[in-house]
């Protein structure tokens, strides 16, 4: 074997020792030799702050009330919003107290909403109904056909706890009012005009019209990963809000005679959801030198005291892609807005999988997703 | 029974809304601009799914009124659709240790509407339409495939359906010429898109076999005088439902122009003795589809190289 003798021994090409070796090969990118100028860098050419790039383009589905097509470098998610309507007849626990007591308070929806005593309904109703699928043919690993994968049913539901804090979609929007005529009233009023005094009439007078919840919309999130490389929250809920945002709701009303919501099919009449605020997602993964360290200093305290000293080698990485995700433990996820005058607040703050990371390090990551959020909504066009 | 690995919306089922008449402005049906002979353009585009052996993903350019009410939107009912999938080819890769010997290559393929595809909501577990759809397209691309090249593996294509072919115009009430005639134009997409998908993934075959429809369309005069003898058809190819009133028939067929061979042939409704027109018909709507694959192909293998 003369031939593979005269090769020099490290001649593998770095994809074959990306894939024999990934966690020395992503190691050696993140600490290259001090002698070397070369910075800090990942495998995938991105220092470790930085996300991919990001686009997003709303509104080329024909069947869909919203949609929105979000690619985040190799991943991309397809978000398809469908509209329905749930009768307040069909709803088992409905009462009628609850559907005109909200009427009464309601108020014009000006900038800051007034706090809206019946909030939870979307949560209660369970008017947002996100799904997320994988058996897209998206990544090798998940079989089309086959039941949804337990990756795909968490994706799923953090949509869904997701919407329901960050309380993106307002009821009001849902809800289809049914302004009943006065028609009992004005009975009342001439009948019982001899003893009625003067305070109950101007009550009467004041209040507006009667009014009546009659339906709800039920919007149908549905979040199709065309393309799977790591990062999918990132990508799906950013797809979630371009579509959320794109939605378009037709003008319903109660129809006496049908007894039941007609729509009217004309644009100019139909209405955007005002969504509050723009909750951007912002996951991060870390990579560590030596996977085991911490674990052992838990079970053999005496042995790596000296070791305790020195920092821990490990990165923080944003945006993981596919590669780095199966190299890594812990996630963290910061879903994070700005309000009026550009502070941040955080929505939502997840952390799972280690130990490594810090109330410093979150102080950092929150930076990060400050300016990921600014990044986002250009993107997003908000 | 609800499904609990999803999210179930209202356990008491929501109804899709229903749209009042406009007295004020009548829907009016969508009219076919194009010759009989002349084919949407469609958009084909190879290799966008990095994670799959080989991808594609197909588009149909939107027709005339589609693509008006997109420009000037008035309505919200969309009076047509164009046909958007995706299609990833897994594989070649091992049969499962379990499996029986096999000396050629085990062909599966799933079809899967996207829940926002149609004008109705779709289910998420697939339906028979869905399945039929899937065999129709293995039969396509097994004549093509050279399956002894690769005994004991497995090769996996998926097609994801974006937006579907509508089967009626939705002004039109069904009726007895009714048939699901968008999902033909569907498969037609899907053997074009398959077909693309498994060049990219390096997969030896015959010819790019390519997918094309023709049907027998009654003209709308002779539907209004109620004529029992029909003699006002008309050979269209790669026709939109939505543009027609009543379609007598329709012929998709999967064709490889190399060989002059059709691997798949489905053909539906009444066509009256004239079938041989009809597969004629197809089969030109297939080599127009050829010619756009192998332009996608080409280009695809240009940019990797």
């Amino acid at each position: 074997m003369v031939p593979s003798a005269a090769t020099p021994s490290l001649s593998l090409p770095p994809a074959q020792f990306a894939s024999l070796q990934p966690h020395a090969y992503l190691l050696a990118h993140l600490s290259p030799p001090a002698l070397s100028n070369q910075p800090s860098i990942r495998a995938n050419g991105r220092s470790p702050s930085q996300f991919r790039a990001t686009s997003a383009n709303a509104g080329s589905l024909t069947h869909a009330n919203g949609s929105a097509v979000v690619r985040l470098g190799d991943t991309a998610a397809v978000c398809g919003v469908r509209a329905e309507i749930l009768h307040t007849d069909d709803i088992a626990s409905w009462s009628v107290s609850s559907s005109t007591g909200a009427g009464n308070k309601r108020r014009k929806l000006s900038g800051e909403d007034p706090e809206d005593p019946e909030e939870s309904q979307i949560q209660d109703l369970n008017l947002l109904v996100p799904n997320l699928s994988l058996s897209t043919g998206c990544a090798p690993g998940f079989i089309p056909g086959a039941p949804p994968s337990a990756l795909a049913q968490s994706l799923s539901h953090q949509l869904l706890t997701l919407l329901h804090t960050s309380r993106l979609v307002r009821t009001d929007d849902l809800r289809i009012w049914y302004d009943v005529p006065d028609l009992e009233g004005a009975g009342q009023e001439t009948g019982e005009a001899m003893d009625v005094d003067v305070v109950d009439k101007e009550s009467s007078l004041k209040q507006p019209r009667k009014r009546e919840i009659k339906a709800f919309w039920v919007l149908y999130i549905d979040v199709m990963i065309v393309s799977l490389a790591g990062n999918v929250l990132d990508a799906a809920w950013a797809a979630v809000l371009a579509a959320l945002r794109d939605t378009k709701l037709p003008r319903a009303w109660w129809d006496v005679d049908a007894e039941s919501v007609l729509c009217s099919n004309r644009v100019d009449e139909a209405r955007s959801l005002l969504l509050r605020g723009l909750p951007v997602c912002s996951s991060f993964c870390v990579f560590e030198a030596d996977a085991a360290a911490g674990w052992r200093a838990v079970v053999l305290p005496t042995s790596i005291e000296m070791e305790q000293n020195k920092q821990q080698q490990r990165w923080i990485l944003a945006d993981p892609d596919g590669y780095e995700e199966g190299l890594t433990q812990e996630r963290m996820c910061i879903v994070l807005d700005k309000d009026q005058s550009g502070n941040p607040v955080i929505v939502r703050m997840e952390k799972n999988g280690g130990w490594t990371v810090g109330k410093e390090d979150l102080r950092q990551l929150v930076d990060v997703s400050a300016q990921r959020w600014e990044e986002m909504k250009t993107v997003l066009k908000w | 029974m609800t499904d609990r690995r999803r999210i179930n919306g209202p356990p008491s089922g929501t109804r899709p809304p229903v749209f009042a008449a406009g007295a004020d402005r009548p829907a009016v049906r969508p009219v076919r601009q194009r010759q009989p002979t002349e084919l949407r353009k469609l958009f084909l585009k190879t290799g966008l799914i990095p994670s799959a052996s080989g991808s594609a993903y197909l588009e149909f350019e939107p027709s005339a009124s589609l693509a008006a009410a997109r420009a000037t939107p008035t309505s919200l009912i969309p009076p047509s659709s164009a046909l958007k999938l995706t299609c990833t080819v897994h594989g070649p890769k091992p049969l499962p240790r379990s499996a029986a010997y096999s000396p050629n290559l085990v062909l599966t393929t799933h079809v899967k509407y996207a829940p926002f595809a149609a004008r109705q909501r779709k289910g998420h577990i697939r339906d028979a339409s869905e399945r039929d759809l899937g065999v129709h397209l293995e039969t396509a691309l097994r004549g093509a495939i050279i399956a002894e090249r690769w005994p004991k593996s497995a090769l996996e294509i998926t097609v994801t359906i974006l937006e579907a072919e509508d089967d009626r115009w939705y002004g039109d009430a069904p009726d007895a010429h009714d048939a699901s005639w968008g999902m033909m134009n569907v498969l037609a997409g899907c053997i074009t898109a398959a077909s693309a998908a498994i060049a990219d993934a390096r997969i030896d075959c015959l010819d790019l076999v390519a997918g094309g429809v023709a049907a027998m369309v009654y003209a709308e005069e002779e539907e209004e005088k109620g004529g029992e003898e029909p003699r006002g058809r008309k050979l269209m190819l790669d026709t939109d439902p939505a543009e027609h009133r009543s379609i007598g028939s329709a012929c998709v067929v999967a064709y490889m122009p190399a060989r002059d061979e059709i691997t798949e042939l489905w053909l539906k409704g009444d066509s009256g003795g004239s079938h041989e027109g009809l597969i004629d018909g197809a089969v030109d709507a297939a080599r127009g589809a050829h010619g756009v694959l192998a332009e996608a192909v080409r280009e695809g293998l240009s940019v990797t190289n």
